[in-house]
């Protein structure tokens, strides 16, 4: 344990589909990165490896860090990959009887044209569904029935129970079983009473409730759910004892913090056994560090763009305020929890360009090269051109400095492979071409973004941009200008924003009671339903250890028109115990958020509004990192000027000389104007004509358009 | 239209007569009806799929079309006593 | 035109019309729009022919087009910016009067430049039954409110006198301004953005992009007929009403690189609501040839360029007025989609190059049932089943078709969650689930349908009301291809309780059979569900592909296993025996080959 005046530290790793990345804060105010290649499926070992990396140049040991450790965080592309890769626990389903085929039937072409592009969409005879997670041998109905109203219409039978989980577990070999009755999530009665025979029956199966993972009206998405968290929920249980147990044998005593799809921490006993809420955990955490890097920053109004290998993701913050997944999917199956909204294309940097023989319209993805055989210019095998060969012909990346230099980029290859597959076929020169391909993959990318904002009715020029991930610095000034966004900003942490993410996040417990109620119902009543999921919170939160000043309570109502389909999730603003003005301001909020969302003259509220879901989000404030901040300097640029060379500017039409900049030789306050490009060790960015780029105090990269 | 060597995925052609995909047995030229040379059976709905083609109406049939030398099932329609049977052929070469 | 600008505006035409479709179900909120996606967004170029059809359902990609060039003809001259016009008269250009089409020309620096049109199912019409289907309906004049074309909106402001108008007509007013709303609304999203998108790149280069796009897709679609063997197929579909039969007869003829579609010899017109019109026709046509042969060329005017359609007039396929049409929809165009499905499969199957591209026919036979009635809340609900929307594929020439799969004319459609409907309705399901033996048997089995029961449940009036419209129940028309059997019919059954007071089983798992009561088939007009009857529905399975006694043993043994194949099909169709729940090869064996035998035993009947 570190003694008073000894430095300790707050880890934070993030195990994602390629790399695992780890922050490091030291209460000496330094943070210090690390990086390494994931290791699945045996996934711990690349997380000792990064904290490895990072500890090596601090001239510690993994034993000496460990030891002065506080609190470790942590996130894993653990569930994702453990479904995607088909390797779960064998799973049986308990079901209502005659209702056997909820999940299979995936209600109708739903499961079969969700996830898929609008390509794919097109061609309905060569589509399916992907085969479900549960066989529909291992489906078993039990006799019961509840109605909408959580009334029992059919008992349970228990007999038939007990004999559907031996078959189960003896004849079909399960080692899981989800429960799922209709109904259930407003009485769980039969549930649990099936959960306590399947503990008596085969005490070592993994048992998943749908009443408790995810009690929501809409069977389908709440079967899936249970299917879903019972595949995955021994490996996450068995990953996460083992990393805890091997952080404890290289000396680390403190407590291990998991991060959820919520952009939340459970603690990771908790976190065990809830697979589903680690499901694309990493780009939530990518969010929550963009909404605090937006908050140091004051702007509540934030675009995060990742741009990876293979796909470009994009989350939004409005107001300070997150977005939440209204159908969310992993893989190609649906499930319910609640999840920050991303959504993705396949345009990366590792995307292969192509050109459509009978059209002779090039195309960016959705195909990648991926980090093996990769782009052309890395020299690893790569035949196929990818975008990160675009950037290099079009001058933004340097053959010679590329990752410090330790790679040499291959530009003869990749211009001759250029040539030949696209250039050529398109009659164009291998410049033009190039040139061409940046102003489409741009201009997808804007589409994208206006979809995710425009979809909510935000207007991109409300806010600002951030810009993560290898390859986004190439790009997002140039669509940041299209989109008019106020000013993009390159992230010191970009290389590292999911585990910074981590880092921001609070503890977060996530309830909920699904009930139908009119809006005008009062405030007593809607008081009396939070009541019990509060006092449930206050008790877990200081189970975890969280103090009572450091515990915050937030209310959200979903309502809906009667009428109409859509429900909006609106925030409780007025103080809780609400009194009659606080329910009437919240009838109000959910009016003006709707028509934002939905659009003016949408509501019909003659209809009347109703309340379908209580949730409350009980937090316990983490303690905020601080980023060192430095002063501000002077505008002079000129130390970190290394040289100039020919680069693509869109206002000459071609390419043109740039400045070419050092990053690690910026100080706070140096600006420097386009056209120019920043070299800076993980990453590039391009900085078009007519922008100004200026490094702030924290060394953030921060992007303005000149006035028109 | 060159080279073309099938009328379905049940009835090829061969040197310009329609045949059985199955084993060959001459159906006739493909640029005529080829289910004219092919055995046909009419069958009741209800009799012909079972339980769940039971409508508990009269009159509709399913017409299957064989082929004379193994039975291979080449076509099934459904229809109505009477109507004619439907005609796939391919057009005249050139 | 430089390929990488061409490539940038395609995408974003195609952006166009994602956005407007969000826009439209956004403002709408209504499940018919949102869970059944019953809708339609696409555009249009200046003269009225498709530029961008978007993904809704197809066959009214080109019936709104006929829409546009009629509101040109129309109103020629006095076409103004800011204008939006209404037209759902089915003889003009619509399907039936419930599918409203709002067509809004694109005006940009003061000239006509493209058009958007967009159709909703609204929630009411005015016709003689709620909810647009009505089978009551002798003629036009009982469907409700139509028009050949009238301004709803003049440069930006709503006639208030001709939504009064329209609205004075129909029953639940609010809920069709909302739908009428949410057409304009999607409506200005398109205009908005097509209007930047030419401030960006200049109206002429767009313009020449699209009509660059419009020859890329004639260019593409010809070189692939050429591909295709030239001949001949026929299909025919069978619609039953009221113990009618009438027959949609197709011939298409493919030579060269034209593509014809001829539907003489169908029957005269119907006296009841299930004709439809020519440009229905023309609509339910393309509805599977987009997606089977044109699923990698944008779906334009450039398609329709090398196809033809014969319809007599007056035959049920092109029927004159003051014929009635309100079920068209799932009447005489779902007819026109399964017969063109069923020749463009077999002449794909024709192809070496294009045969994985053959299918057989999906879902044949829409049911419309709107239920209605006082809610367990003391409210009104109507609503559509929306069971009709979960379809079943048509097998495939290398795999069986999808379970409750979907269908061909509508590629992105959903059933509602039970619980959602219990919710919003006085009524519980007994059972949802696929149902045995309905898939066409084939080498590859079709997929099947599904089977439900609803009994009332908690209804302050004893329970329910229903509209039904309901399809293939006497004829099966999900045509299988190479010898597949044609998936199992529908069935519609109101199941009577007993006299002597014995209840239902709450979950029924022995199926129909096993509710209590005597059985009554329905299929077409406005029926009670109170008390202790059921109502229970089974729908049709997708057509199977091959011959049922070559299928794989194994794969049959899998079907019985999971309850899609019953365990007497297995034997009498497949000719597969077993024993213990596992192939008895040997008997597989001589089953097989004594069905063989039998195939050929009676006489050649001609």
């Amino acid at each position: 344990m570190a003694g008073t005046g000894e430095t300790s530290y707050l880890v934070a790793t993030d195990v994602g589909g390629t790399c695992t990345d780890t922050v490091i804060f030291g209460t000496d105010g330094v943070i210090h990165i690390g990086k390494a290649l994931s290791t699945p499926p045996d996934f711990a070992t690349g997380v000792l490896n990064s904290i490895v990396s990072a500890a090596d140049p601090m001239g510690l040991t993994l034993e000496e860090l460990l030891g002065r450790t506080h609190l470790f965080i942590h996130g894993s592309t653990v569930v994702d990959n453990a479904v995607l890769t088909r390797d779960g626990t064998p799973t049986g389903l308990l079901t209502t009887q005659g209702f056997e085929d909820t999940l299979h039937v995936t209600r109708g072409a739903y499961g079969r044209w969700s996830g898929l592009t609008e390509e794919r969409i097109k061609n309905p005879v060569q589509t399916d569904r992907a085969p479900a997670l549960a066989p529909r041998d291992a489906v078993v109905g039990i006799p019961e029935r509840m109605d909408c109203d959580g009334a029992v219409v059919l008992p349970l039978d228990e007999a038939a129970v007990e004999q559907a989980v031996r078959f189960l577990v003896n004849e079909k070999q399960v080692g899981a079983i989800a429960v799922s009755f209709l109904w259930s999530f407003l009485n769980a009665d039969h549930e649990r009473r099936v959960r306590d025979i399947i503990n008596r029956v085969a005490p070592g199966a993994y048992v998943t409730l749908s009443s408790d993972i995810a009690p929501n009206l809409g069977e389908y998405e709440r079967t899936s759910t249970a299917v879903i968290n019972a595949y995955a929920g021994q490996i996450t249980n068995d990953y996460l004892t083992s990393l805890q147990g091997l952080l404890a044998e290289k000396g680390y005593d403190g407590a291990t913090m998991v991060m959820q799809g919520y952009g939340g921490l459970l603690p990771a006993a908790e976190a065990a056994d809830r697979a589903v809420g680690m499901i694309e955990c990493g780009p939530a955490a990518g969010v929550i560090g963009a909404k605090f890097l937006g908050d140091l920053m004051g702007d509540p109004d934030v675009i995060a763009a990742d741009m990876g290998g293979t796909t470009f993701k994009v989350g939004v913050i409005q107001d300070g305020k997150l977005e939440y997944a209204r159908e969310p999917m992993v893989d190609r199956f649906h499930y319910l929890a609640p999840k920050i909204e991303v959504v993705s294309i396949g345009a990366g940097g590792g995307s292969i360009i192509s050109v459509d023989p009978r059209t002779k319209v090039p195309h960016v993805g959705p195909r990648s090269a991926g980090a093996r055989p990769g782009p052309i210019c890395y020299g690893q095998g790569g035949e196929e051109p990818t975008l990160t060969d675009v950037m290099l012909l079009i001058g933004y990346m340097d053959p010679g400095q590329f990752l410090n230099g330790s790679i040499t980029l291959d530009r003869e290859k990749t211009e001759r492979i250029f040539k030949e597959k696209i250039a050529d076929p398109l009659g164009m020169s291998t410049q033009e071409a190039a040139i061409g391909i940046y102003r489409i993959a741009s201009a997808q990318i804007t589409d994208l973004i206006r979809e995710i904002t425009v979809e909510r009715g935000l207007d991109p020029r409300d806010f600002v941009l951030h810009s993560f991930g290898g390859s986004c610095g190439m790009l997002a000034a140039a669509f940041g200008q299209e989109l008019s966004v106020r000013r993009v900003i390159i992230p010191y942490t970009a290389s590292v924003n999911c585990a910074f993410g981590l880092v921001s996040a609070d503890v977060a417990h996530e309830y909920s009671v699904t009930q139908n109620l009119p809006a005008t119902t009062s405030a007593a009543q809607i008081n009396a339903i939070f009541a019990p999921m509060e006092e449930r919170a206050r008790a877990q939160l200081a189970a975890e250890g969280i103090e009572p000043d450091r515990m915050r309570m937030e209310w959200s109502v979903d309502l809906r028109y009667s009428r109409q389909v859509h429900e909006v999730t609106t925030d409780v603003a007025a103080d809780t115990p609400l009194d009659d003005a606080g329910a009437a301001r919240l009838v109000d909020d959910f009016e003006a958020l709707y028509e934002r969302k939905y659009g003016r003259g949408s509501a019909y509220r003659e209809a009347g509004i109703e309340m379908t879901m209580f949730r409350l989000t009980a937090r316990g404030l983490m303690p905020r990192p601080t980023l060192p901040a430095e002063e501000e300097g002077s505008a002079d640029a000129s130390a970190a000027l290394i040289g100039n060379r020919e680069i693509y500017v869109e206002t000459k039409g071609g390419m043109a000389p740039g400045d070419i900049y050092d990053f690690n030789r910026l100080q706070p306050g140096n600006s420097l104007k386009g056209p120019a490009v920043i070299h800076t060790p993980i990453t590039t960015i391009a900085l078009p004509d007519r922008m100004t780029a200026r490094m702030d105090r924290w060394r953030n990269i921060v992007v303005e358009f000149d006035a028109d | 239209m060159s080279g073309q060597d099938r009328i379905s995925a049940s009835v090829a052609v061969k040197e310009g007569q329609a045949v059985c995909a199955a084993c060959g047995h001459d159906l006739g030229p493909a640029t005529k009806p080829w289910k004219d040379h092919a055995h046909r059976r009419e069958i009741p709905l209800a009799q012909a799929g079972g339980q769940a083609y039971d409508t508990g109406h009269e009159g509709v049939l399913l017409r299957h079309f064989y082929c004379p030398g193994c039975a291979a099932l080449l076509d099934t329609e459904t229809a109505m006593a009477g109507d004619p049977a439907l005609d796939d052929i391919l057009a005249a070469r050139g | 035109m430089d390929p990488m600008t061409f490539s940038i505006i395609r995408h974003r035409l195609f952006r166009i019309v994602d956005e407007a479709v969000i826009t439209l179900k956004h403002v709408s909120g209504s499940a018919i729009t949102n869970e059944g996606h019953d809708l339609m967004v696409s555009l249009y170029r200046a003269d009225g022919t498709l530029l961008m059809g978007g993904v809704g359902f197809l066959h009214h990609l080109t019936s709104a087009a006929e829409a546009c060039k009629s509101i040109i003809r129309r109103f020629e001259g006095d076409i103004h910016e800011g204008d939006i016009f209404l037209l759902n008269d089915p003889y003009t250009a619509a399907l039936h009067t419930s599918d409203i089409y709002l067509v809004s020309p694109i005006h940009h620096e003061g000239r006509l430049v493209a058009w958007s049109a967009c159709f909703v199912h609204v929630y009411d019409i005015g016709a003689v039954n709620p909810g647009g289907f009505a089978p009551q309906a002798p003629d036009i004049y009982t469907e409700g409110f139509s028009s050949p074309g009238i301004r709803l909106v003049a440069g930006g402001e709503m006639r208030q006198d001709v939504l009064d108008t329209i609205l004075n007509m129909v029953r639940s007013p609010e809920m069709v301004t909302l739908d009428l709303r949410s057409m304009i609304a999607c409506n200005n999203v398109a205009r908005d953005r097509m209007q930047s998108l030419m401030t960006k790149y200049g109206a002429k280069e767009v313009d020449g992009a699209c009509a660059e796009l419009v020859n890329q897709s004639e260019d593409l679609f010809r070189a692939r007929l050429r591909e295709l063997p030239d001949g001949q197929w026929q299909s025919r579909q069978y619609l039953d009403v009221n113990g009618d039969t009438a027959r949609v007869n197709l011939t298409m003829t493919k030579k060269d690189d034209r593509l014809i579609f001829d539907f003489s010899g169908s029957d005269p017109q119907s006296p009841y609501s299930i004709n439809c019109t020519k440009w229905a026709s023309l609509g339910g046509l393309f509805a599977p040839l987009f997606p089977l042969l044109c699923y990698d060329i944008t779906w334009n005017e450039g398609v329709l360029r090398p196809v033809e359609m014969i319809a007599p007039e007056g035959s049920i396929v092109n029927c004159t007025r003051p014929a009635p049409v309100s079920v068209a929809t799932v009447g005489a165009i779902q007819s026109v989609n399964n017969a063109a499905c069923s020749t463009i499969g077999k002449m794909l199957g024709a192809s070496e190059k294009y045969r994985n591209q053959s299918t057989a026919v999906w879902h044949a036979n829409h049911f419309a049932i709107f239920k209605f009635g006082r809610n367990q809340k003391g409210g009104d609900s109507i609503g559509i089943l929306t069971e009709t929307f979960a379809g079943a594929g048509g097998a495939r020439s290398f795999a069986d078709g999808v379970e409750i799969g979907g269908e061909i004319p509508n590629p992105i459609s959903r059933m509602a969650n039970v619980e959602t409907v219990e919710a919003a309705f006085p009524v519980r399901y007994l059972f949802r689930r696929r149902a045995p033996d309905s898939g066409g048997p084939g080498e590859y089995r079709g997929g099947t349908g599904g089977e439900l029961a609803l009994v009332p449940h908690k209804a302050p009036d004893g329970g329910i009301n229903y509209v039904i419209s309901g399809k293939g129940s006497r004829h099966p028309m999900s045509e299988g291809l190479a010898g597949g059997y044609p998936g199992a019919p529908n069935s519609y059954v109101w199941v009577k309780a007993p006299e002597d007071g014995a209840n239902t089983p709450v979950t029924a798992a022995g199926g129909l059979d096993a509710i209590s009561g005597t059985q009554e088939r329905v299929s077409w007009g406005v029926y009670p569900l109170m008390g202790r009857d059921a109502l229970y529905v089974r729908w049709n399975g997708g057509g199977g592909h091959g011959d049922p006694i070559v299928r794989d043993p194994e794969a049959v043994r899998r079907d019985v296993a999971a309850g899609l194949v019953t365990l007497q099909s297995a034997g009498d169709i497949y000719g597969v025996a077993l024993r213990d729940g596992a192939v008895d090869e040997t008997e597989t064996m001589a089953k097989r080959k004594s069905i063989r035998s039998a195939r050929l035993q009676q006489e050649a009947s001609e």
